[in-house]
């Protein structure tokens, strides 16, 4: 994958629990924990795990312990995230927060905990699946999902967009400009980067 | 843009709280306004006692808005070095005394979604600076106040001006009676700590804070800072021929500087590179962050600005 | 000095911003050496500098008026350039008590504030503003402290907070920028609102800065020069705006380019402040037409020095690269090659040409 030399574009590490930590809140974006997801010789039973089946039909849990080894299915995203903000309100010090998933994820999360108390001392992230990336164009501040090329046409303005490296863990996007704007025109062709 | 020269204050008036606490009131001896207070700041008092001079360091416990005057409370330590008992018993209504400006090293964090304060004795000086801030952004917060015996009223008459409808608590019975672990274990995340007092309590909990899962960056202690003096030292430059004595509180280049030696300089904090000299004799204690480890370890360079000599002497190719 | 006002000179369009001969002459020049490399170039902010644009906390110039004329149209278009996130109120006081005390100590014809406790008056002659408000009560002020006193200072301002060792950009008031969006880049950390600059990173620059702005003291500010190209006199040289602006770069001919590229120069202020411990940044833009540095010799053989032998990540990172070379042929002819002094003062009184 290309590299623009950008700082701001995040680097992810495998989970390990911080042994400083009281309780350890691990949620992914998947049916499962990840293998890749965990540093070596960490179990997922070291985390009460709240994951996605991506399915209606998900009965609710009967015990609901908040506990190492518990785990917990949603069935879907945004699901998790509500369930994720009314947990963190009610939670106490010493808790840490793990997420696992596509970036936008991750960072989605990010804001949940930041919002909640957390700080970055007390969050960490695996990236694991999808790279496509979610974009902000800081022309007209449409925002996009899944974009795996170089270059791509905002939806919102119509400008040929090139995808930045500078990453807003707020937003949890890159930053997208546009690609021709002293040279009407000069488009170079668009790479596939991101898939 | 000025303020970090000394400013010279006058002793406005003296109130004894109790037999070992007084509160001292200062204004500014050529009149006008004090710099505003920062939150959780101090100041350093130059005490001069005949020959022998002192710098004490102590918290303002003056709100922010108020700038015509500055308040500390100075406990009677009976073996102090000398600064209490000075303040206690020599300082009069009407002395000017060189004040050095206010410096916070003690902040209230702006993030923080409750703050949880814990003063031990003396250490409520600058609790009383952080609740009228804490007040005025309506802030959530919670204060545990211990106190020995006879402090115990005092501090209640203290903190009564913030108290209503607040968690505010004075416990007199002392440590064993304070449920430190199960208050720090109660509280919501993106609770901030703040504890002043002596180092045992300030020990205790960092330690009992740490061990239930408090990250680092929550739990805050006063300090005076400290870092910037250290022994005093001979530095001898070579090229110019001259020799300059740098003293406790002086850093080397304001020693050169006084000497009237034209030395590099720029930022004055250990970032900038510029100020970089030679060394050809002695060891120096490095304090900056412009020389790698192996250059510092080489110890042929030293930065003026904040390093200083670890011996009697250093030899410089200046 | 009285300032003559220039109210009707525009950033845009029509683009009337002149510099008078006195304006041209506290010019910040930001070299002081003739070849340019990243570094932590930070020094003391005291009154008094190498030209009068360092004379006051915050600095003033005939261009007030208009600039302040200029930033109403940018907010008027995109209210966002003007952000504070809300942990950050204690800081939005600090800025206005802080701001609005230096403009009355170093302008007082211009500016003034009494005060009785909490009840506060400030009068901006030359906007004609006067405002009797309450000190920490935001619903006396028409809009947020920050975005009130920002209004009526020349130059961009961000809040930076500090936490965990870090400080993080946590508002602003943005329309006269170098090219980076404080929509985009609120809530970042150092590195990261940093993260598009080249070299200086694994220089150490960032990393020395940071330390250095951590333990940055109350009352004892410090400043720095930062620099690009602009083509024409233009002040929102923002992301959002880059579809407006970009065509401007491909404009630039031989014959244009001395009247049309500007050198722009930040002053940058830090501020530690009380109440919040947060740090107020000053980003003070000042634009000089490549024509304007030709009249004073000392700046053009340095100009002419320090672009011919710029390190091309430098140029491409400032987007210099459309007409650099331009701007190199013509001071080459100006530049006799003889010594230039260190620092940046301009060594005359007077203007050539």
């Amino acid at each position: 994958m290309s590299d623009q030399g950008i700082k701001s574009r995040p680097k992810y590490q495998p989970i390990a629990p911080d042994p400083q930590g009281r309780h350890h809140l691990l949620v992914v974006d998947g049916p499962e924990v990840p293998t890749e997801a965990l540093a070596e010789g960490v179990t997922p039973s070291a985390f009460e795990v709240w994951t996605v089946a991506r399915k209606s039909a998900v009965p609710g849990s009967a015990a609901m312990d908040e506990e190492a080894g518990a785990v917990r299915v949603f069935r879907a995203v945004p699901h998790l995230f509500s369930a994720l903000e009314e947990r963190l309100a009610r939670e106490t010090m010493g808790l840490r927060l793990y997420a696992a998933g596509p970036e936008t994820f991750l960072w989605d999360a990010n804001g949940i905990g930041a919002r909640a108390g957390l700080s970055r001392q007390e969050m960490a992230f695996a990236h694991v699946g999808a790279q496509a990336r979610r974009i902000f164009c800081v022309h007209c501040r449409t925002v996009m999902e899944g974009v795996t090329t170089s270059i791509t046409t905002c939806a919102g303005c119509g400008a040929p967009l090139f995808v930045r490296d500078h990453f807003s863990r707020r937003l949890a996007a890159f930053m997208a400009v546009q690609v021709d704007a002293e040279v009407p025109g000069e488009v170079p062709p668009a790479e596939e980067l991101y898939s | 843009m000025t303020a970090g020269d000394p400013l010279h204050v006058r002793v406005r008036d003296i109130v004894e709280l109790a037999p070992s606490l007084k509160r001292f009131s200062f204004e500014p001896a050529h009149g006008g306004l004090f710099p505003t207070p920062p939150a959780g700041g101090h100041v350093m008092l130059t005490l001069r006692d005949g020959a022998r001079v002192m710098k004490n360091a102590y918290s303002l416990v003056s709100a922010p808005m108020e700038r015509a005057r500055y308040d500390i409370i100075v406990r009677l330590v009976a073996q102090s070095r000398g600064g209490s008992a000075f303040l206690h018993r020599k300082v009069m209504p009407g002395d000017v005394l060189e004040m050095a400006s206010p410096v916070s090293l003690f902040p209230l964090a702006a993030t923080a979604r409750k703050h949880l304060l814990i003063g031990g004795g003396i250490g409520i000086t600058p609790m009383l600076s952080f609740l009228p801030e804490l007040k005025a952004r309506g802030a959530r917060f919670e204060l545990h106040q211990l106190a020995g015996g006879e402090e115990a009223a005092v501090f209640e008459r203290l903190l009564a001006p913030y108290a209503a409808g607040e968690e505010i608590r004075v416990h007199g019975g002392g440590r064993a009676a304070f449920d430190l672990a199960g208050l720090l274990s109660r509280q919501p995340l993106g609770t901030h700590v703040y504890v002043c007092g002596p180092h045992t309590l300030m020990d205790a909990v960092t330690g009992t804070a740490t061990a239930l899962g408090w990250p680092r960056g929550k739990i805050h202690k006063e300090s005076f800072g400290g870092a910037g003096g250290g022994l005093p030292f001979r530095a001898i430059l070579k090229r110019s021929g001259i020799e300059v004595e740098v003293g406790e509180t002086q850093s080397l280049l304001e020693a050169i500087e006084a000497a009237g030696v034209d030395a590099p300089c720029l930022c004055r904090g250990g970032a900038c590179g510029e100020c970089m000299t030679p060394v050809i004799e002695g060891e120096v204690d490095h304090r900056d962050d412009f020389l790698s480890a192996e250059e510092k370890a080489g110890g042929r360079l030293v930065m003026t600005c904040v390093s200083r000599a670890r011996g009697p002497r250093l030899v410089l190719d200046l | 000095m009285t300032l003559q006002f220039k109210p009707a000179e525009t950033f845009r369009d029509t683009f009337t911003y002149r510099k008078s001969p006195e304006d041209i002459l506290r010019f910040p020049f930001p070299f002081p050496e003739d070849a340019y490399m990243y570094s932590v170039n930070i020094e003391p902010h005291v009154r008094g500098g190498p030209t009068a644009a360092f004379q006051a906390a915050f600095d003033i110039d005939e261009h007030y008026i208009a600039e302040c004329r200029e930033r109403e149209r940018v907010l008027k278009e995109d209210p966002k350039r003007c952000q504070v996130l809300p942990h950050m109120l204690a800081a939005e006081w600090d800025s206005l008590e802080l701001i609005m005390e230096s403009l009355a100590q170093d302008y007082p014809e211009h500016f003034s504030l009494t005060r009785a406790g909490d009840l506060w008056t400030w009068v901006n002659r030359p906007l004609n503003i006067h405002q009797s408000f309450t000190f920490g009560k935001v619903e006396t002020l028409p809009c947020g402290p920050f975005e009130y006193i920002t209004r009526q200072a020349q130059g961009d301002f961000t809040l930076q907070d500090q936490r965990d060792d870090n400080l993080y950009v946590d508002g602003g008031m943005v329309t006269t920028q170098a090219d980076w969006s404080l929509e985009f880049d609120i809530g970042m950390s150092f590195h990261e609102w940093h993260g598009p600059v080249p070299l200086a990173h694994e220089k150490g620059v960032f990393d020395r800065a940071l330390k250095y702005l951590l333990r940055l003291q109350y009352g004892q500010p410090v400043r720095r020069l930062n620099w690009t190209m602009t083509v024409n006199p233009r002040l929102d040289t923002s992301p959002e705006n880059y579809p407006v602006w970009g065509p401007d770069k491909a404009s630039v001919t031989p014959e244009n380019v001395a009247d049309k590229v500007h050198l722009r120069v930040e002053l940058q202020t830090l501020y530690r402040l009380p109440r919040s411990n947060a740090i107020l940044f000053g980003i003070r833009c000042y634009l000089t037409s490549v024509a304007d540095i030709a009249r004073v010799p000392k700046w053009r053989r340095r100009l002419h020095r320090v672009l011919r032998d710029l390190h091309p990540d430098i140029a491409a990172y400032k987007g210099l690269p459309r007409f650099r070379q331009m701007v190199v042929d013509h001071l080459a002819p100006l530049d006799d090659g003889a010594p230039t002094s260190r620092g940046i003062a301009p060594d005359t009184d007077v203007l050539a040409g």
